[in-house]
């Protein structure tokens, strides 16, 4: 008897828990943004940085009356940057009923994305996804119509990469350490070997290792015994800072060079005196004058700097939904990504956003090559898509 | 190059060696595998970068510090997760279980309050680099080899001469037959937590020093357990031989096959090394074991 009391107890506070949900997730008068973002694991530095940004601009829209006279609400999730955890997630959000999704941050996540946001006609904008398979399904050669992003791609990053080193750096041969479970690292790395080729540049090393080594000094031996003028590593600032860290203690003479994943304050501090002297690719960085007012907003709110480039590619996808949703006037998913498709020189945090709607990349966007010098990221040059 | 990856190989074998002695030694009292182990190696690394960069300590009493916080968490560790199992006779899969969660939850506990950014220590050995005969190896590789080896000795002379050393040798072999002979079985435990913590403080700081420090570096005891389950889990000499045989095997294919298959080796030789000696290599079954 105690037992079925029990079981009709639970029973009841199970459906006012499921009703009590209905209730608060039912309201109209608010629009659901949706973010993907990986708040914790290897990649949650960025991802907590992105969804605080995301967060007090939202709060601000909110404060000068929101979008169409509604509040925008966020619902941000975490991914850990995991492929499968970022499918659940974005079935969870679509059940939520967002109108679009920021983030995630990495390519192999995004791609997972798709699977869900294309049936549900979800559109997403990714924030730093930048393999070409983000957007474009390779089977049918056409454009996803549902995926968009803020940031360049990995063929563009691979080729002013390249480009760098055989102009600037006056390199004639070059080595990849590349991390093959990871789609970025890998396209990265073979986009900079066919640019580097075409400038009449050799290859003398490609080398592989998986995600969550710590020891690379075998691999550099090898490296170490072709000697080569340029060690290009597309890899995340932990995985570059031991191999650079790791190659000076095995007197490796090669310059460094590295690709976005770079881009944290982090490099310097695991790296130390190795990282000096090497350069990489960025979408954005600290130093760029029209994003100072952010910067000090943000550090005000948070304690601490952003973790670059994430935060404003970030704040750029929320920027072109909110103009999809005035433009559209409508809080319909698959018409914002109509609109989306269509953005042209909208004023966005890191410049004009123009998205292109045969790839959905943005078009004409900047690509800065850094120089870490006395523990700093120096501004070194810079490049534009064509 | 054969003999700058041998040596590397060591270096490598000989931190995975400390951590795979820590895993035999509660392995062998309580015949489970503790896998909380690898977060009280990531705390006992957190535990002596604080102390060493935002109260000043020097290093190497930080690295005292580190063990004596992480031989503490260790043995808390026991009396929070598993002492109430062992009161109630569990089977070791609750013990595993309840060890899971422990290392989940350490993990996530420091997501939430510390967070997730990678920390390095300052470069004081990291940059300096010994060379003999063409072969250059790091200092702190150098210091990591025979910081080891004292500690690997200092425990096995303890187990061989003390009071306690002896209680937990005879306890090994039989805890019941032990504790009826007026051993206090509990007390112990206790000791061979707080030794098995007081390895993984400094297996924490070892790693940490060399690699970074992140909330889940705890994870390469997974190699650990690999290396006492080559050495025989149980064995103390085992686990050492078992962590340098896996450091060494792993540089070498890293270096002359890919890096990218060199856990399909490690794997590879634990599943045909268990179906040739099911106890592994020093595995004497219930009989000898620490």
């Amino acid at each position: 008897m105690r037992t079925k009391w029990l079981a009709l107890g639970l029973a009841v506070l199970f459906a006012a828990v499921v009703a009590g949900c209905g209730g608060s997730s039912g309201g109209a008068d608010v629009i659901k943004i949706g973010q993907a973002v990986a708040l914790t694991g290897d990649s949650s530095m960025w991802g907590q940085s992105e969804k605080n940004a995301v967060e007090m601009e939202i709060a601000k829209i909110n404060a000068k009356g929101g979008v169409l006279g509604k509040k925008l609400q966020l619902i941000a999730y975490d991914t850990r940057a995991d492929a499968t955890e970022a499918v659940n997630v974005t079935k969870r959000l679509v059940g939520d009923k967002v109108v679009a999704i920021i983030g995630p941050g990495q390519s192999g996540v995004a791609i997972a994305m798709t699977s869900v946001t294309e049936p549900a006609k979800v559109p997403f904008i990714a924030t730093t996804a930048t393999n070409p398979k983000v957007t474009m399904d390779d089977k049918t050669g056409k454009v996803r119509a549902y995926a968009f992003r803020t940031c360049f791609i990995d063929p563009f990053q691979g080729t002013v990469a390249a480009q760098f080193a055989v102009k600037d750096l006056k390199a004639k041969t070059a080595a990849i350490i590349y991390d093959v479970g990871s789609d970025y690292s890998a396209w990265l790395g073979k986009y900079f070997i066919e640019e580097f080729q075409k400038q009449g540049g050799k290859i003398v090393g490609n080398e592989a290792f998986r995600s969550g080594e710590l020891d690379f000094r075998a691999i550099l031996g090898k490296v170490k015994g072709s000697n080569p003028d340029v060690l290009f590593i597309p890899t995340m600032q932990k995985e570059a800072a031991l191999v650079m860290k790791q190659a000076a203690d095995l007197g490796i003479k090669a310059k460094f060079l590295g690709g976005d994943g770079w881009g944290s304050p982090d490099l310097v501090t695991l790296g130390g005196s190795a990282v000096e002297g090497s350069y990489f690719v960025n979408l954005a960085s600290l130093d760029d004058p029209d994003i100072q007012t952010f910067i000090k907003e943000y550090k005000e709110k948070y304690k601490s700097d952003p973790i670059m480039p994430n935060p404003v590619m970030a704040i750029d996808g929320l920027y072109a939904v909110i103009d999809a949703i005035q433009k559209t006037n409508s809080t319909e998913p698959a018409k914002i990504a109509e609109q989306l498709a269509k953005t042209k020189d909208l004023p966005v945090l890191s410049g004009k956003l123009t998205i292109d709607p045969k790839t959905h990349d943005p078009l004409n966007k900047p690509a800065v090559i850094q120089e870490v010098k006395g523990g700093k990221f120096i501004f070194k040059a810079k490049f534009v898509t064509q | 190059m054969f003999i700058q990856t041998l040596v590397t190989g060591l270096a490598i074998g000989g931190i995975y060696a400390l951590m795979a002695v820590g895993y035999s030694l509660v392995f062998s009292i309580l015949n489970f595998s503790n896998f909380a182990y690898g977060s009280i190696i990531m705390l006992g690394a957190y535990i002596g970068y604080y102390v060493l960069m935002h109260m000043g300590v020097p290093l190497a009493l930080s690295v005292l510090i580190s063990i004596v916080g992480a031989a503490m968490l260790c043995f808390a560790n026991e009396r929070l997760a598993y002492s109430t199992l062992r009161k109630r006779n569990a089977s070791s899969l609750y013990f595993m279980i309840s060890a899971m969660g422990t290392s989940i939850f350490l993990e996530n506990l420091v997501y939430a309050t510390i967070g997730s950014r990678f920390y390095a220590f300052p470069e004081i050995l990291t940059q300096q680099n010994v060379s003999f005969g063409g072969v250059s190896l790091g200092l702190l590789d150098v210091f990591a080899i025979v910081f080891s080896a004292v500690a690997i000795y200092g425990l096995h002379y303890f187990l061989q001469k003390s009071k306690t050393g002896i209680a937990i040798r005879a306890a090994s072999y039989d805890m019941q037959v032990c504790q009826l002979n007026g051993v206090n079985v509990n007390k112990v435990i206790g000791w061979v937590f707080l030794l098995a913590g007081a390895l993984a403080g400094i297996s924490g700081m070892f790693l940490g020093m060399k690699y970074m420090v992140y909330p889940t570096m705890g994870w390469i005891t997974n190699k650990a357990y690999i290396a006492a389950v080559i050495g025989g889990l149980g064995s103390l000499p085992g686990a050492v031989v078992g962590g340098l045989i896996l450091g060494v095997l792993e540089t070498f294919v890293s270096a002359y096959v890919s890096s990218v298959v060199r856990d399909v080796f490690s794997f590879s030789l634990l599943v045909i090394l268990l179906l040739v000696l099911p106890t592994g290599l020093f595995g004497k079954f219930l009989e000898e074991k620490v």
